[in-house]
């Protein structure tokens, strides 16, 4: 017993910091959040308490809610399976020992450098507009794209290629979990004559698992939270019609545009639910594949 | 402790200069002085204008000093309502006429009749000018410059093609009637008359204006129905069928910004826009620029237009230095040095006596920006009742529903009636 | 490397050839892929030496003539110069990686190695955090910095990365350390390690990889970020490079977009320095260490 409560004070002492922070900087601002979503609060007069109405609200009465989250579902089906893909088979290439490695990363990880910056929405517009780059190539196979960043039919998949084309994060981080794999499983199993692919499937990809599956749920948490991407191309409107209308998008302009950071703040804890869901879901699934050494 | 207080802060605040600052021993003697916090929106050319007036005016106030704070417009207001809810806001705070209302109305904003005209004196700006701070009855806003709608045009493009560009007295027909002739004659392939302006809402305003109407009465209630709104739906459907305006799925690359709008990408000869804008949009466009009216309502219509404050200087109700503030508002519309230097970056000013005093020395572009207020002058109707709460809100809406329209998604007759459902529910949640 | 030349004679000719033939495709490949990263940067070089009338209504990458004085510009205009936000930036950012580094990767460890009442309850909070959209807390976040007096300082933006707030960064690591085979530290035990020494003698050294990992990101992300900058720095002295270059261009008025394409350009210089650097522990890392399993 008193060799359990040791343990635990040691484990604590490691933990100061994040208790510290999660204490002092996160709790409060986090209930005060959820406080807010059951008042009315426009920014500047004192919030006022209103019960569940912002919830009913979403669940009975809110058209863009709806919209927002099929655009949002929408993303994160499409997004995160394509850029970690991406990711991992950018990664795997990286990881051999080619001249010039360095460079080459530094390379793919550049557009993840550009992030949000004024400088990409300029150049995303240019790109796919109807006379962009992107047609023009097109042109030289015989297909005759529409404008697809304002096309309503269309734009979404713009936000999916400037998501996959950053890649850079995920990137590294499969870097680092193949660099983490010991050379000698690899010379063991060549030994034994292995094929490449055996090696792969065999040791690569389980040893790989803890790594696959964090890139995952980060990932997937960020597309679920994805902002960025359409406030910058869109300047916020979410437009055209509402086929980039991000479900943060629209909970940042119901509370800074629309002076309802009450309604934003249930909207924000629909979405804590949401991802929360998901998130609990693949722990759980991970006992099934996810390997670790422990 | 005060000393060690302030070298905390200032080191924190700052890297480099800062622990110069401390490392050399200077003290920041700031005790008696009076510091105060300017907030505005703008490019990095009104950033340096209104620097230099701050600097103005602390040569000649000793112990004032105005820390400026500039962002662009989309980055402005997350700040300031952050700082507004953490009551925290700067002192003098840059307005927009849609924000004002919201600001004010709150509680947050200081009303500054009290220091009319023995502070503030801003008699020559006339009623109007004045009446466009006013909120609710007092005044919360000094126009930092005069403006109003305006069509600009490409004038190069219209004299390629040999079309007579539209002037103050073309009507709405007759300027669908321009644009399609534009659209045929130019040589230019993906190039139209004008720009989609179904979305752009003081479009809408002046067109309802015309007929009487309004976008808002003064109990805050929509000015108009179903069918007047489809009726400008179709207008500009039918502008998109007669190739008189750009389709939409090139309108739908305006976000808004001047960079992205269809005059500046080359797609369209006109845009629907504000008169201070035509600088900005030269820079942005190798060919030459130039502007005129929004349509007319044809004989017997009203006037649609009104001259509105580009945008305005407001104190914060929670200013520790309340007359301090009003006195800077002042220098910077009534001053003659600081007008010199601020030209009609934000607009001509609304000061008569400073327009008169500037108008030599301003280049051809700032001349007809000038010529332009007062062309417009004679032919405005009153200020619009002022935008309910959710205004901002429909006009988004306006947009949207313009989109799907234009995209085929719905029909001009049911546009209209969606769309006053969709605003009346927006107005009723405020 | 003594293995592979052992290995060179067993296999056949044809697979040499095969895999000259894999490897000059995967550089053709890389060399393809890479065209489509550097588009973005070529076009912003394009642009910050273009003539101002030409960045929008030219569909052309070529400008009409070189105009080097955006960077001039650039750099010394909006009253204080850029030079100044580019030190703001690296203050701040070089605060958070050491900051972030030392302790996330502390409670990571505890997370990852110790055992103790709570640890499942505790994880799942920390991953929530991650949960909650930032603009909701924005709000309460800022008066309570309000109310410690820091708004207007840096300590907002680098006192919370010494409190491991950033929980990406936390379960990174631990998905790390988890992989570090555990024989180590229990070999260490029965020699009397306690866990401390644990974590600076066994698990640090063979982390290298995601501690270079965690470095990279968190210079990157604090670098690039905008928003709690754009909150809590007011006045435009302490502004960051991310602030400055919002401040070239606004709707309402006369744009340097020259200005705002050759800072772009430069504010990508440090990121990219810092990145190259760092890689080298992130490829070095283990194989020097010798890890055995």
């Amino acid at each position: 017993m008193s060799r359990a409560s040791a343990n635990d004070t040691r484990a604590y002492l490691f933990l100061l910091p994040w208790f510290a922070g999660f204490f002092c900087l996160t709790t409060g601002p986090t209930l005060a959040s959820l406080f807010l979503s059951f008042t009315s609060f426009d920014l500047i007069q004192a919030p006022r308490w209103i019960g569940a109405a912002n919830y009913v609200r979403i669940a009975t009465n809110d058209v863009s809610f709806i919209a927002s989250l099929k655009v949002t579902f929408f993303f994160v089906a499409f997004a995160v399976p394509l850029k970690l893909g991406f990711a991992l088979a950018v990664a795997m290439a990286l990881n051999k020992g080619i001249r010039g490695l360095p460079l080459y990363r530094a390379i793919f990880y550049l557009p993840s450098l550009l992030g949000a910056s004024v400088a990409i929405a300029v150049l995303w517009r240019k790109l796919f507009s109807g006379d962009g780059l992107v047609n023009k190539v097109l042109a030289l196979v015989g297909i005759h794209g529409p404008s697809w960043i304002s096309d309503p039919d269309y734009s979404i998949y713009t936000l999916v290629v400037l998501s996959v084309w950053q890649f850079g994060s995920p990137m590294i981080i499969f870097l680092a979990g193949l660099r983490q794999i010991p050379h000698d499983v690899y010379e063991a199993a060549s030994l034994e004559g292995a094929s490449k692919r055996r090696q792969f499937f065999k040791i690569t990809l389980p040893l790989l698992t803890p790594v696959i599956f964090f890139n995952a749920i980060v990932q997937t948490i960020d597309a679920f939270k994805a902002f960025t991407p359409a406030f910058i191309i869109s300047e916020g409107t979410g437009g055209p019609v509402r086929s980039t209308l991000f479900y943060t998008l629209y909970l940042y302009q119901e509370a800074f545009a629309y002076f309802r950071m009450g309604y934003a703040a249930a909207l924000a804890w629909v979405l804590v639910l949401i991802i929360a869901f998901f998130t609990a879901v693949s722990f759980i699934t991970a006992r099934y594949w996810v390997h670790y050494d422990d | 402790m005060t000393t060690a207080f302030i070298d905390r802060r200032t080191l924190l605040k700052t890297g480099a200069s800062a622990l110069a600052l401390t490392a050399s021993g200077v003290p920041a003697a700031v005790a008696q002085e009076k510091r105060l916090r300017m907030y505005w929106w703008g490019s990095r050319e009104r950033a340096e204008r209104t620097f230099k007036v701050n600097d103005l005016y602390s040569a000649r106030n000793p112990g004032v000093k105005i820390d400026g704070e500039t962002l662009s417009w989309g980055d402005y207001w997350p700040r300031l309502a952050t700082q507004a809810a953490g009551r925290n806001a700067p002192d003098i705070i840059q307005m927009d006429y849609r924000y004002i209302f919201e600001y004010a109305r709150r509680g947050a904003l200081l009303a500054l009749d009290e220091f009319m005209p023995a502070v503030l004196n801003i008699a020559d700006f006339g009623k109007d000018a004045i009446d466009s701070g006013r909120v609710d009855g007092k005044v919360y806003g000094v126009s930092l410059g005069l403006n109003s709608t305006a069509i600009l045009y490409n004038k190069t493009a219209f004299e390629a093609a040999g079309v007579n560009p539209p002037t103050h007295e073309t009507t709405w027909a007759q300027f669908a009637e321009i644009c399609a002739e534009l659209t045929k004659a130019t040589k230019k392939e993906g190039f139209w008359g004008s720009q989609d302006g179904g979305g752009v809402e003081p479009g809408l305003e002046i067109w309802m204006r015309q007929r009487g109407k309004a976008l808002y009465t003064p109990e805050g209630k929509l000015g108009f129905d179903a069918k007047d709104i489809a009726e400008w739906y179709g207008y500009w459907d039918d502008m998109r069928k007669r190739k008189a305006c750009v389709p939409p799925d090139v309108q739908a690359l305006d976000r808004g910004s001047n960079d992205s709008a269809m005059l500046s990408l080359g797609k369209a000869a006109t845009a629907f826009e504000h008169s201070n804008l035509l600088v900005g949009y030269q820079t942005l466009n190798p060919q030459k620029l130039s502007m005129t009216m929004y349509p007319t309502g044809g004989p017997g219509a009203k006037p649609g237009q009104y001259l509105k404050p580009s945008q305005m200087w407001s104190v914060y109700a929670r200013t520790k230095f309340n007359e301090e503030a009003a006195r800077i508002v002042n220098f910077f519309v009534e001053d003659q040095e600081a007008a010199k230097v601020l030209t009609v970056e934000r607009g001509v000013p609304a000061s008569a006596a400073m327009r008169k005093f500037i108008t030599p020395d301003l280049n051809e572009l700032d001349q007809q920006s000038i010529r332009y207020i007062s062309l417009v002058s004679d032919r405005v109707g009153p200020l619009p009742a002022p935008p309910p709460n959710g205004a901002g809100e429909i006009q988004r809406t306006l947009r949207r529903i313009n989109e799907e329209v234009g995209f085929a998604r719905t029909t001009v007759n049911a546009a209209g009636k969606q769309f006053i459902e969709e605003a009346q529910s927006i107005l009723a949640r405020g | 490397m003594t293995d592979g030349m052992h290995r060179r004679p067993i296999v056949g000719s044809g697979t040499v050839v095969r895999a000259r033939a894999l490897s000059l495709g995967i550089h053709l490949l890389l060399c393809g892929t890479s065209l489509v990263m550097l588009y973005p940067l070529l076009w912003m070089l394009a642009s910050s030496c273009k003539p101002e009338n030409e960045i929008f209504s030219s569909m052309s990458i070529w400008p009409s003539r070189l105009d080097f004085d955006a960077y001039v510009r650039g750099w010394s205009g909006l009253k204080i110069g850029f030079g100044r936000f580019f030190w703001n930036s690296l203050v701040i950012s070089v605060l958070c990686v050491i900051g972030n580094v030392l302790s996330c990767s502390l409670a990571a460890y505890a997370f990852a190695r110790l055992r103790f009442k709570g640890k499942n309850f505790w994880f799942a909070l920390m991953l929530g955090t991650l949960m909650l959209p930032y603009h909701v807390t924005l709000i309460p976040q800022y008066i309570l910095f309000l109310s410690l007096d820091w708004v207007d300082t840096i300590l907002p933006l680098v006192v919370p990365k010494y409190m491991a707030t950033d929980a990406f960064f936390i379960f990174l690591m631990v998905q790390f350390f988890r992989g570090i085979p555990r024989e180590l530290d229990e070999a260490a035990m029965m020699d009397g390690c306690s866990p401390w020494r644990i974590y600076r003698k066994v698990i640090l050294p063979l982390s290298l990889p995601v501690l270079a990992t965690a470095a990279i990101f968190t210079f990157i992300f604090t670098w690039d970020d905008f928003f709690a900058p754009l909150i809590y720095l007011n006045d435009i002295g302490s502004y960051t490079v991310q602030l400055g270059l919002r401040a070239f261009v606004d709707s309402s008025g006369k744009s340097d977009w020259g200005a705002l394409f050759a800072m772009s350009v430069l504010v990508l210089v440090p990121v990219v320095a810092f990145f190259l650097f760092f890689q080298r522990l992130l490829i070095e890392g283990v194989a020097t260490t010798g890890l055995k399993r």
